[in-house]
């Protein structure tokens, strides 16, 4: 940091500056800053500017004003509970895979030899890779009846199981994308403990159960909470898969999510007349959720992020 | 963990288990894709080229296949590219330079990164449409590159930030400008950055589905996410020819995954370093 | 505590292509305490982890009293080890890094914390128990390493460089509390060191190690008086020892111009080297030589001397100018002689 203040302003910050001194550092961040204020900062305002309106397929060229009504409507809808439980049961599943895979697989593939180690993960890496569409569609042909469906075929019982059961189908097919977040830092957390305190632990007497419950687990802490919240806020606003799955059935609203039902009442034209502004107020609440959030974990997780995995995406 | 567990080959076949599925799965559909009747993993029928017609046909109404194809090429081509010159030159400029709101700007890009993006897909949508940019590929790569970015940014400056301070002061003190600096100089040093960035990039752009879904109707402009989509929703029973379309779709990815498996672990976590 | 008889038998050590450890044959007698002394990669550290069971042997076997152990694994082992890191687990109090073997073989409640306190007070840190190990200091953190290798009455007490990250002030005092503690307990003990005044000051014998070799294992003042090989003789004793490569003949040795008359049975006619320590070089003698360097050493002055091409380093209570001419002198009853291969040779007038 010292640095930078040798190297190219040695005057404190200013007013009398020349403007063109800025001109480089303006260079170089145009572009990117073109294209956050284009794609991140006005979708943000636009959410919720549509959301106070009754834009739809009717009135797309003159929405009107209407306040909070879209709201209200949300909060008259009578499918609006069935959707949150479906939303609170996914997250929370599927979170629970995730973190609990990822753990898993961290601790066993640390727990063998490397070369072993690391095709196990990159493996499991690859539903995380696959095109969306591809890995969907290798769900519904595994999970086919029988003669065709290898998950029938080894359970012995004949069902199209994302018919029978869905919400399993989609907790399992999320949660082994999502894994390999958890699974990757979890790696990482586990190789930077000092090898020292693992001799130390084996000369104390402890045996590897011991020493994971009592020594790695421990210093996992905080990686393990980072994964979490991350993942919560990721889980809470993805909804591509189930929509491929899916598509919030069997049925109506079996497994809609929150995010799902937004994205069907703004873009899909179920009823004739797509509801853009109703959409956009249920997009609104997890905009609105997401950039708090955003910003807690800014705080919370600031060194710990830093330090982590930041370079993994998101979900 | 450094020292071995007495019993690891246990813990051995344990992974080998759990690694089951996803590998039935990518077998299933190469299996599939070739002998068109799978029971379970077995194949039932003899190898058929007649899964591949799509390849020189078009098929039900859609456009055909190499459109999509092309298209995908071009959309990952694009956005990787884009990304990697926009997030570095960003990245470059908040690790290397001082301006006012440096700090503010890091932080910002920092909870741009957290912040789930896919939830404003309605108001881009909505954005698209007013830029008279929907429904064109060009719109849709602008969107891709821009959703990308903060992840870009944050790895793109990691590697900045290892550069040593003394080259730039050298290249300033020559006259040279920063601008020139940052092309003939600092890019090329952060290389294995550079191309892990547009590894990643390149890998999420193919496979992207929803963005393309939603901001994309006309059929010359579909990507092969969306073609391969419009399989999934028909009540079909031509499972052997879509899963050679999957085989197709997919053949990238796992032939980088089979080649460089060792690197995409680099990318994807445990920090690329070096 | 009572101390067992630690052997060692044709121990090795391969890491691929690299030996670490060349059949080495050791004898720990039962409360000795035994400093394994070299320069880094010479294999002293190998050894230690391999007696302690984090390495496993390439060949050969490990006897703990008469039991053989090469094959358990370290929590079989009853070994008490203090790491160069300490190696405390920062999540937990010093407390409960002292009680972890102890809970480990699944003591509790009052029986618990009073071992624990037992051996909290035995290293003088009982008042810091409920602390982190991040919130004490260095010195006292490897007290609470050392109280938690000792509180398991182990029956090998292993010290890897336990003194290397301490202040040197503080180092002194370590040193001397160690050995102390050492002997009231009688536990054997075996400690890693590349300070060889360290060896000297703490250990009742020291194993001298060079590139997976055993040099020499006996005795400091052995050591410091008979020293096996050049090695030896050259590592430990600081300033180090004087040794001038050159021939004996004719009842001297030559080295150049320089000739000193060794009134012996010499070695084997022919190429050798001459060791003289400092300390054993006098003024007033038959060498002439110019003085290169004089170092004030507070009680004693090191005055380097170029004798004829040859340099030779003095300890002495005179303090002479640079460029002075100096005559030097040897009692010749403390020359060590060494053979071609570096091997010490006896000196029988």
């Amino acid at each position: 940091m010292a640095h930078e203040a040798v190297l190219v302003e040695r005057a404190p910050a200013h007013p009398r500056r020349r403007g063109s001194h800025y001109l480089m550092p303006a260079l170089f961040l145009t572009p990117a800053t073109i294209l956050i204020l284009l794609f991140f900062l006005l979708p943000v305002i636009t959410t919720i500017g549509l959301s106070l309106t009754d834009i739809s397929t009717l009135t797309f060229r003159q929405p009107k004003w209407v306040g909070v009504a879209n709201y209200r409507e949300l909060l008259g809808d009578p499918f609006l509970g069935k959707i949150m439980a479906n939303t609170a049961r996914y997250v929370f599943l599927t979170l629970l895979f995730n973190v609990g895979m990822g753990l898993l697989l961290a601790l066993l593939t640390t727990s063998v030899r490397e070369r072993y180690g690391g095709q196990v993960r990159a493996l499991w890496l690859l539903p995380r890779i696959l095109p969306p569409v591809v890995y969907v569609f290798i769900w519904q042909g595994l999970t086919l009846e029988a003669p065709f469906g290898l998950v029938s075929d080894v359970l012995g019982v004949s069902r199209n199981w994302i018919s029978a059961s869905p919400w399993t189908v989609i907790i399992l097919a999320n949660g082994m994308v999502g894994a390999s977040f958890g699974m990757l830092i979890f790696t990482s957390a586990i190789r930077a403990i000092p090898p020292d305190l693992f001799y130390a632990a084996a000369v104390d007497g402890a045996t590897t159960l011991q020493t994971v419950r009592r020594v790695v687990l421990p210093l996992l802490r905080w990686p393990i909470m980072f994964v979490t919240a991350y993942q919560t806020l990721s889980l809470l606003t993805s909804f591509e898969y189930i929509l491929l799955l899916t598509n919030g059935g069997p049925g109506f609203y079996t497994t809609t999510v929150w995010a799902l039902h937004a994205y069907q009442l703004a873009l899909q034209n179920y009823f004739g007349n797509v509801q853009f502004g109703l959409g956009a107020a249920m997009a609104a609440v997890l905009v609105v959720i997401g950039i708090v959030v955003s910003f807690l974990y800014l705080r919370i997780f600031n060194f710990r992020a830093l330090v982590a995995e930041p370079k993994v995406e998101v979900n | 963990m450094p020292l071995l567990p007495p019993r690891w080959r246990l813990t051995l076949i344990v992974l080998a288990a759990l690694c089951v599925p996803i590998a039935s799965g990518v077998v299933w559909l190469f299996l599939t894709g070739t002998f068109d009747r799978v029971h379970g993993l077995i194949p039932v029928r003899s190898p058929s080229l007649d899964n591949w017609r799509f390849l020189w046909q078009s098929v039900g109404g859609r456009p055909p296949v190499h459109v999509a194809i092309v298209n995908s090429l071009v959309f990952a081509v694009l956005v990787a590219s884009l990304e990697v010159v926009i997030a570095s030159m960003a990245a470059y400029a908040i690790s290397r330079m001082s301006f006012p709101g440096r700090r503010l700007y890091l932080g910002f890009v920092l909870v741009l990164h957290a912040f789930p993006a896919v939830s404003l897909i309605i108001a881009i949508f909505y954005i698209l449409r007013l830029l008279g940019l929907f429904d064109t590929l060009t719109g849709v790569i602008l969107v891709k590159a821009a959703l990308e970015l903060p992840l870009g940014i944050w790895l793109m400056k990691g590697f900045f930030d290892t550069l040593s301070w003394e080259m730039e002061m050298a290249a300033l003190v020559d006259g040279m400008s920063r601008w020139r600096l940052f092309w003939k100089v600092a890019m090329p040093l952060v290389r294995p950055g550079l191309l892990a960035l547009g590894t990643f990039a390149l890998l999420s752009a193919w496979g992207e589905f929803i963005l393309p879904y939603t901001l994309i109707v006309s059929s010359q402009r579909t990507l092969m996410s969306s073609y391969l989509q419009t399989f999934l929703t028909e009540g079909y029973s031509d499972f052997g020819m879509v899963a050679a379309v999957g085989v197709v779709y997919a053949l990238p990815v796992v032939a980088i995954f089979l080649v460089g498996q060792r690197y995409l672990l680099n990318i994807y976590g445990g920090g690329v370093k070096g | 505590m009572k101390g067992i008889a630690l052997r060692l038998e044709g121990l090795t050590k391969h890491f691929g292509r690299v030996v670490a450890l060349q059949a080495l044959d050791l004898d720990v007698r039962a409360g000795e305490m035994v400093a394994f002394l070299g320069p880094s990669g010479c294999g002293k550290t190998t050894t230690l982890l391999m007696i302690a069971g984090i390495y496993q042997p390439t060949a050969g076997a490990i006897y703990f009293a008469d039991r053989r152990v090469d094959h358990l694994h370290p929590r079989d082992r009853d070994v008490g080890m203090v790491f160069q890191s300490y190696a405390l687990y920062p999540h937990l109090t010093i407390f409960e890094n002292i009680a972890f073997p102890l809970r480990l073989k699944g003591l509790r409640g009052n029986e618990l914390a009073s071992k624990v306190r037992q051996s909290a007070e035995l290293l003088g840190i009982a008042h810091l128990l409920e602390r982190r190990p991040g919130q004490v200091s260095g010195g006292q953190q490897q007290r609470a390493a050392l109280a938690r290798a000792l509180v398991k009455e182990p029956q090998v007490l292993l010290l890897d460089e336990p003194l290397s990250n301490l202040d040197a002030q503080i180092r002194l005092q370590a040193r001397g509390e160690i050995r102390r503690l050492q002997l009231d307990l009688g536990v054997t003990s075996v400690l890693v060191t590349h300070d060889q005044a360290e060896a000297l000051a703490m250990a009742d014998r020291v194993a001298v190690f060079s590139l997976g070799e055993l040099q020499q294992f006996a005795s400091p003042d052995e050591l410091y008086t008979r020293p096996a090989n050049t090695f030896v003789a050259g590592f430990v004793g600081h300033p180090p020892m004087n040794l001038i490569r050159g021939t004996f003949a004719d009842g001297a040795f030559t080295s150049n111009g320089l000739k000193i008359p060794v009134p012996f049975r010499l070695p084997p006619a022919g190429g050798g080297t001459l060791g003289m320590r400092p300390e054993d070089l006098v003024v007033g003698g038959p060498i002439r030589g110019r003085v290169v360097v004089v170092e004030p050493l507070g009680r004693q002055v090191l005055v380097t001397v170029d004798a004829a091409g040859s340099t030779l380093t003095m300890l002495t209570n005179v303090r002479p100018s640079v460029g002075e001419t100096v005559a030097v002198g040897v009692n010749s009853a403390r020359l060590h002689l060494f053979d071609a291969g570096g091997r010490r040779v006896e000196a029988a007038a």
